[in-house]
């Protein structure tokens, strides 16, 4: 099949939503099909916005391709008679987060405007679309509750899963991640002051922001943790991640509030690892169940430390975790078969 | 520097256009900056598409963007305050190839009109970046003629180059391209019929349909050249490219009215070889210099013929050309280095 798969992108920065599109671009190749891959630059700032919607719908592929897949938003504004959306985010700021300290449109009549015409350009670009997708049962409530939009979970899996494996399970728990205040590594690095084994933690990953580092370098110091925590904060590729996870003994992610599982969890998974998260994660809930695959603590030190200790003491229950992590990705269909199936119906 | 080259796209299609944007993105990336490709739709059936694409590339907009190169209409209209474009040519459409069968636009009042918009268009939003570079005299002289828009050439160099290399000046002039009417093979095989010497030809490269493969092929029948002119009626890798040219005793490339100098000849002077050309042929007399790097001949097969004989009966001469012609190439900068510092300054 020939395919344009189609997102925005904010130039420069990479992350859950460029790598959707990179891999889902690898995969489809993999399977044989024709892709093209457009990723129109789009500013989300809210005076820019309208304008650059506009664009997208002045710009013509209609007659390139059997089949558009919409990434990031508002992609899907592009005319396309077989346009099928993977719909991972709104422009939350209309949305969800109208009403709360992130609301990035001014509680005013202009920006009231502004949040009309983002909706209506989605309600018009939803309704275009033979089909829509999202990346997590979190995304398609919103679509439901905010668009009376229907939908379906196709959850996104991880490039070439088969890379990660399991070497053996050590003494350290790994958060891997890009190193941002929501995903709070500060909270992880506090959790071992309070661990009553010898258990140690690796913060592995790059900061947007400098300021950070030195953050968790301070911690780190000011509790001397030097023994049980090391920070490695640099750009991780995906062949040293592997490493790391082979040998961790469990993997940890406690973002705050994210609305989907993760790829940290789906990749410890992968390498048969059990995940470390918080109730109040998100969408880590919708993968992890406490106490089978992983542990959903309370966003608490102490909490996170037991769950560590637990870890710990019992090998076997790190190894069966780990093992339930595997099923329960196979439970939820998160293969590229089933992305293909689904996308390309 | 963040540098985002801007091109057009049709979907699915690739060309030079394409080649050229990856390998001065790969170049920028190697000379430490950060440089992307952003691809703007265009489409022109029906007409008013072509005016619908102009506004889609004025609405969009660029951030965290340092630096853009504009390409190719309409992605070089996208707004950006620091701007230099790299122009491969305008849309020829409402320029040279207006009034000849590639027109394309009715000549109505609305395709009138649409020829304005593209015209005024070009006068008004060129002339915002800071420098304008064409990558051929035929490009650079439009825009004085049809826009009164000063621009300097900059030479467009290879993609990779490093990989070319000179074994020996063996017994046959070699000319790798696409087979088709514009290149002239019909007329490089007939000029075999008027060699005296013992000079051979290596015709390499995909007929672009069955008449251009039959042409040739029935001028080798006729005349019984089959000896004389080895026929390779397909695309060759670049491993037989380079061999091909290492053992060659020069390059025999002869297009007519072409905009560019060509690919062609830069791999043969990277090979150290030198060009035979016809007087007609366009900006291949950019490079090829009658008697210092090569020989230009009238466009008749006895003219050529004897050019081949020169050659052949003189291989001192083409040694000292095929240098003589990496030498002119790297004094008028056409390098990568020399693109480079330009379009970064």
């Amino acid at each position: 099949m020939r395919v344009i798969v189609a997102s925005t992108i904010a130039p420069f920065i990479e992350g859950g939503s460029t790598f959707i599109v990179d891999w889902l671009e690898q995969t489809l190749r993999e399977f044989g099909h024709d892709v093209d891959v457009l990723k129109i630059p789009f500013y989300s700032y809210y005076p820019e916005m309208p304008a650059q919607m506009l664009a997208l719908r002045l710009m013509d592929v209609a007659a390139h391709g059997d089949r558009l897949i919409a990434i990031r938003t508002p992609a899907y504004l592009l005319r396309h008679p077989n346009k099928v959306l993977w719909f991972i985010h709104h422009h939350r700021g209309a949305y969800d987060l109208w009403g709360t300290p992130y609301q990035d449109l001014p509680d005013a009549p202009v920006g009231r405007a502004y949040r009309r015409a983002i909706v209506s350009a989605d309600h018009l670009a939803f309704s275009e679309a033979r089909h829509i997708y999202t990346n997590s049962a979190v995304v398609s409530k919103r679509l439901k509750d905010f668009n009376d939009v229907d939908s379906e979970v196709l959850y996104p899996p991880v490039l070439k899963p088969q890379r990660f494996h399991a070497r053996s399970y050590g003494d350290y728990i790994l958060y891997v991640s890009r190193i941002v205040h929501h995903k709070r590594q500060s909270l992880a690095v506090e959790a071992m002051r309070y661990t009553r084994t010898p258990v140690k933690l690796v913060v592995a990953g790059k900061a947007d922001d400098p300021g950070l580092e030195s953050q968790l370098r301070q911690t780190v110091q000011q509790h001397g943790l030097q023994d049980k925590v090391t920070l490695d904060f640099r750009w991780i590729s995906e062949e040293q991640k592997v490493e790391y996870l082979a040998d961790c003994l469990a993997a940890i992610y406690i973002p705050f509030d994210e609305d989907s599982y993760g790829y940290p969890s789906l990749e410890a998974h992968h390498a048969r690892k059990a995940v470390i998260s918080a109730t109040d994660s998100g969408g880590t809930s919708e993968l992890i169940r406490d106490g089978n695959n992983g542990f959903l603590a309370d966003p608490d030190p102490r909490a996170i430390a037991e769950c560590m200790d637990r870890l710990y003491l019992d090998p076997k229950l790190a190894r069966d975790m780990g093992e339930n992590g595997l099923e329960r990705i196979r439970e939820l269909g998160i293969t590229w078969e089933r992305v293909m199936e689904k996308l390309l119906a | 520097m963040k540098i985002a080259i801007l091109t057009n796209c049709v979907p699915f299609v690739r060309g030079g256009a394409e080649h050229l944007a990856e390998s001065l993105r790969d170049k920028l990336n190697e000379y430490g900056h950060e440089a992307m490709i952003t691809r703007i739709p265009l489409a022109w059936h029906p007409p008013e598409r072509i005016v619908e694409h102009i506004l889609a590339a004025r609405l969009l907009r660029l951030h965290n963007v340092d630096r853009m190169i504009g390409l190719k209409f309409p992605a070089f209209y996208v707004r950006h305050d620091n701007k230099i474009h790299w122009l491969l040519h305008q849309f020829r459409q409402v320029y040279d190839l207006w009034g000849t069968k590639y027109q394309d636009i009715p000549d109505t009042p609305e395709g009138r009109r649409i020829r304005e918009v593209v015209v005024n268009a070009d006068n008004q939003y060129l002339p915002e970046a800071r420098r304008i570079y064409t990558i051929s005299r035929n490009s650079a002289e439009r825009l004085k003629k049809f826009n009164n828009l000063d621009a300097e050439v900059l030479y467009h160099p290879l993609g990779k180059s490093d990989h070319f290399r000179c074994d020996s000046y063996g017994d046959y002039l070699f000319c790798p391209s696409r087979v088709t009417d514009g290149k002239r093979q019909a007329l490089l095989t007939e000029s075999m019929k008027y060699v005296r010497s013992g000079v051979r030809l290596v015709l390499a490269g995909q007929p672009e349909t069955p008449a251009d493969r039959e042409r040739v092929e029935a001028i080798m029948r006729e005349n019984r050249l089959e000896k004389r002119v080895q026929w390779i009626p397909r695309f060759i890798s670049e491993d037989e490219k380079v061999g091909l040219f290492a053992g060659a005793l020069g390059c025999a490339y002869i297009p007519y009215d072409e905009d560019t100098y060509g690919y062609v000849t830069l791999e043969s002077y990277h090979s150290r070889k030198p060009v035979i050309t016809c007087r007609d042929s366009g900006d291949t007399l950019v490079l090829v210099r009658d008697g210092q790097t090569g020989l230009v001949a009238e466009p008749t097969p006895a003219a050529i013929a004897g050019a081949m004989d020169n050659l052949y009966e003189c291989r001192g001469q083409a040694e000292r050309m095929g240098q003589a012609g990496y030498d002119l190439m790297m004094t008028l900068g056409i390098n990568w280095e020399t693109v480079v510092k330009r379009l970064t300054a």
